[in-house]
């Protein structure tokens, strides 16, 4: 059952990765992937984003996945959290400024009286998409390394953790994979013309990704990197990860939206399994291997068997209205649509 | 400041700010989704059209309240992570429970559901889209619901049993049916509903004291506001009342604060029970709060009670200064509401779990140096969250509907006569029917 639980906490955590990171990479990409029809010079400004406007429908319902999954984690892993969350202190703060100020001014950039107000909550928006997602990146990379655990369980991370060439390449990979996982995202959802320019940039974002992300490799190959417990999982999750950002590019040049973000969908949840898997049976390791294992993290019996109670019928019920809502605004956007963002 | 004060006043800044926010949502959705029901449920189109912008109108200031309040309730939601591991160590498996319940139950609906409403205009069936805001209203009490266990479990621990120094869950039931959360759920639903009614109330009233032509507009959401804020004042003060015999029973020292009377003689009792220490909580800040709560509660009920008199005629807002009295009452249910919260809170003190765990040994192994920066920047944050909240909602009030931009698509090129002059008004009159 302990297992299951953690199943879905990672369940939680990827599909956040997924559905929050194309929402960052929207923000980070979104003044790019300006409105095409002022380019070609009816020199009005409107103060439309397209790349918004692509991600509008599903941005409050994305951003509730990670709500879900610190709520999971407190619920069903007690300890781990309270070892977790203090350790990575500089790291949530900053997750979690990034979070508020980006996701505030995704929803009030519309309600802006004029183009300063605009620009200004524009700033923001690239911000929150930014600093988010390279802060995650890191927060793998540590996971992904090992943390100072001292014998009582609990860790510090300092500057001195943070600033290894391994961490900041995760944490830069990262960045670069939401935004290119944003750009196939805008591509697969906006009108022909906008889909060419995300394509382009999604394409460049890919093989920059790919580029960056060659360096944990190669750090951890030197044994300055990963210290993974499961050698041959964490291997065969690398090599679909490497397939993954292949496909993703070849898709994407080649115009096939829909595969190329199921490609990118895929990238950006096989780090989350990475950890997880590459880990079992323990969750949060230090750099010597060894950690809080799993039975060590989980709550108690009782509340797991209430928990699992209320979780095998929420939980269906919730993919399956995630999905009817993901279905009702399926279609590309348009002028016609309610546009409110 | 210690490292505890820090994060206490991290805490209790930001629970307080996402609590501001909170109780509008809370006391606007139900009004909504009632609005948008009448609409729904109206054949005569020239009322219908009323109606639908009414529901636009209001829902609109809910949608900016909403954005703020969810955006801090992220930051809460770790908050017990970052500066309270103590309470996860001891009361994680049984306090951890509802707040992982709430997330699942109550927020990915609630969000989900909004979203799809705001969205939703013109695009889904009006049936459905009218059932997801009364999804969304019930999911917001769902999660209120849930919080309030939890807070109960802090303020009246029941349902558990310790060992080795922490605290396992054995009775599911009996943390459901916590005296202390649930009588604590029916105050602070009747204060959101009190808070809601009297912004309708207010707003409207203000409109009318400005000569606005939406008269049948604002008049709906002026009748609609009176009567939800007079009966749900009343009723807050009633279930006000009722608080006190359970804080008798489970908190006596708090009750002695309150009535002022034994608290030397608790304090005794206490130092006997859990060893020698300091059990008194702050009492100036607990009488200050209860003071104003009480006042403010008092006056509310009583002048909505008149203004529902003379709702008669539309009396209540033909003179100037009657209208305006109305608007003024809006900030007031706000600081009330606060004011309950630190009876509550500051009035739990030195506990975290009543008679079990301490708030000094609650606190996480945090520098002091980090929570003096993590405290300025949320607070800082939050602040300018609330500011840019209220001045957006004020205008978008004060514009009135005709701005309203939910529910509205762009017009297309040719809807429109002529150049529309300059973005700088993104008005958009066109809706999406
Ligand atoms: C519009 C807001 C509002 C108004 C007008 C009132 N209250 Fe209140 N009160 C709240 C909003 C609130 C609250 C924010 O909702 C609290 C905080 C915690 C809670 O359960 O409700 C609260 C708490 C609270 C508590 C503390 C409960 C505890 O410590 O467990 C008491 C004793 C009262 N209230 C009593 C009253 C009385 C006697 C009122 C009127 C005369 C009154 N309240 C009006
Ligand atoms: C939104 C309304 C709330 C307000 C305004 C509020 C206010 C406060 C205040 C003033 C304090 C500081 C007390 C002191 O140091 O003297 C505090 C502390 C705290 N509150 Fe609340 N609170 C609210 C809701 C909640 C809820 C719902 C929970 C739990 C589910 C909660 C959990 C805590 C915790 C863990 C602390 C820190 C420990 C402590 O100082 O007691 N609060 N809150
Ligand atoms: C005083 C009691 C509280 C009540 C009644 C309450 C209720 C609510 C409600 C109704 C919402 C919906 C959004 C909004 O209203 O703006 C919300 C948002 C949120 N609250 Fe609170 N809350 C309280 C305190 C807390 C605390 C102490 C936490 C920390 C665990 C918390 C965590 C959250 C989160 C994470 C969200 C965002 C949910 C989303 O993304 O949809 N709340 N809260």
């Amino acid at each position: 059952m302990e297992t299951a639980w953690l199943a879905l906490l990672g369940l939680l955590l990827a599909g956040y990765f997924v559905l929050g990171g194309y929402d960052y990479g929207a923000q980070m990409l979104h003044p790019f992937l300006g409105d095409t029809r002022a380019e070609r010079g009816s020199g009005r400004e409107t103060g439309r984003s397209p790349a918004l406007e692509a991600i509008a429908p599903f941005f409050l319902g994305n951003e509730v996945w990670l709500v879900a999954f610190a709520g999971v984690l407190f619920g069903a892993f007690p300890h781990l959290e309270g070892s977790l969350l203090p350790g990575l202190y500089p790291l949530i703060v900053a997750i979690l400024a990034g979070l508020v100020l980006g996701n505030a001014a995704v929803q009030l950039r519309g309600r802006a009286r004029g183009a300063r107000g605009r620009r200004c909550w524009d700033a923001l928006i690239v911000f929150g998409g930014a600093l988010p997602a390279l802060c995650w990146g890191c927060v793998l990379g540590l996971l992904l390394h090992g943390v100072p655990r001292r014998p009582d369980g609990t860790f510090h991370i300092g500057p001195g953790d943070v600033l290894t060439p391994f961490v900041l390449a995760c944490g830069v990979t990262t960045a670069l994979l939401f935004a290119a996982h944003g750009a196939a995202f805008v591509a697969l959802r906006s009108a022909p013309e906008l889909a060419a320019v995300a394509r382009r940039r999604g394409a460049g974002l890919l093989r920059a990704a790919a580029a960056m992300g060659a360096l944990p490799l190669l750090l951890t190959l030197f044994g300055a990197g990963a210290a993974m417990t499961n050698r041959m999982t964490s291997a065969v999750l690398a090599v679909l990860l490497a397939a993954a950002l292949a496909g993703a590019w070849w898709w994407l040049t080649r115009g096939h939206h829909v595969r190329a973000f199921t490609a990118t969908c895929c990238a950006t949840a096989l780090p989350v399994l990475l950890v997880g898997a590459g880990h079992y049976p323990y969750v949060l390791i230090s750099p010597a291997g060894t950690g809080l294992t799993l039975g060590e993290a989980v709550t108690d019996d009782a509340t797991l068997k209430i928990l699992s109670v209320f979780g095998v019928v929420v939980i269906p019920v919730i993919l399956a209205y995630q999905t009817w809502s993901w279905w009702a605004f399926r279609g590309r956007t348009g002028r016609r649509h309610p546009r409110y963002f | 400041m210690s490292a505890v004060d820090l994060a206490r006043l991290q805490f209790a800044a930001t629970t307080g700010i996402h609590w501001l926010f909170v109780i509008l949502t809370m006391g606007l959705v139900p009004l909504v989704a009632l609005m948008h029901t009448r609409a729904v449920f109206t054949r005569d189109p020239a009322r219908r059209a009323v109606r639908e912008r009414m529901t636009r109108f209001w829902g609109q200031l809910y949608v900016i309240n909403y954005a703020v309040g969810i955006v801090t309730g992220l930051v809460m939601e770790f908050q017990f992570g970052l500066s309270w591991s103590g309470l996860s160590k001891f009361a994680g498996n049984v306090f951890g429970a509802p707040l992982a319940l709430e997330t699942l139950i109550a927020f990915f609906a609630e969000s989900t559901f909004l979203g799809m409403w705001i969205f939703g205009w013109g695009r889904l069936h009006r049936g459905v889209h009218v059932t997801l805001i009364w999804l969304v209203a019930l999911t917001a009490y769902a999660s209120g619901f849930w919080i309030l266990i939890a807070n109960g479990f802090m303020q009246h621990p029941v349902g558990y049993a310790v060992r080795d120094g922490a605290a396992y869950l054995t009775d599911f039931a009996a943390l459901l049916t916590n005296s202390s959360a649930l009588v604590a759920l029916a105050h602070i639903t009747l204060a959101a509903l009190t808070t809601g009614g009297v912004f309708l109330l207010g707003i409207s009233a203000w409109h009318f004291a400005r000569g606005t032509e939406e008269t049948e507009l604002f008049r709906g959401s002026l009748r609609l506001g009176t009567w939800v804020s007079m009966l749900a004042s009343f009723f807050v003060v009633v279930i006000g009342q009722m608080q006190m015999p359970v804080i008798e029973r489970t908190q006596p020292m708090k009750y002695a604060v309150l009535t002022d009377s034994g608290v030397a003689e608790v304090q005794r009792r206490l130092v006997a029970q859990h060893g020698p220490g300091d059990y008194v909580p702050p009492e100036g800040w607990i009488h200050l709060s209860m003071n104003t709560m009480s006042i403010i509660g008092n006056t509310v009920s009583t002048l909505t009670l008149v203004a529902v008199v003379l709702l008669w005629k539309d009396r209540l807002v033909r003179r100037r200064p009657m209208a305006y009295l109305m608007t003024a009452m809006i900030p007031f249910t706000f600081v009330a509401s606060v004011g309950g919260w630190v009876v509550r809170e500051v009035g739990r003190q030195p506990w975290l779990v009543y008679g079990r765990l301490t708030v000094e040994d609650a606190l996480s192994h945090v520098s002091r140096s980090s929570l003096v920066f993590s405290c300025a920047l949320f607070i800082a944050i939050f602040l300018a969250l609330a500011a840019t909240n209220w001045t957006l909602i004020t205008r978008f009030a004060v514009r009135g509907p005709d701005a309203t931009q939910l529910g509205a698509t762009e017009p297309l090129p040719d809807d429109l006569p002529g150049s529309p002059g300059g973005g700088a008004d993104d008005k958009q009159p066109v809706p999406a029917f």
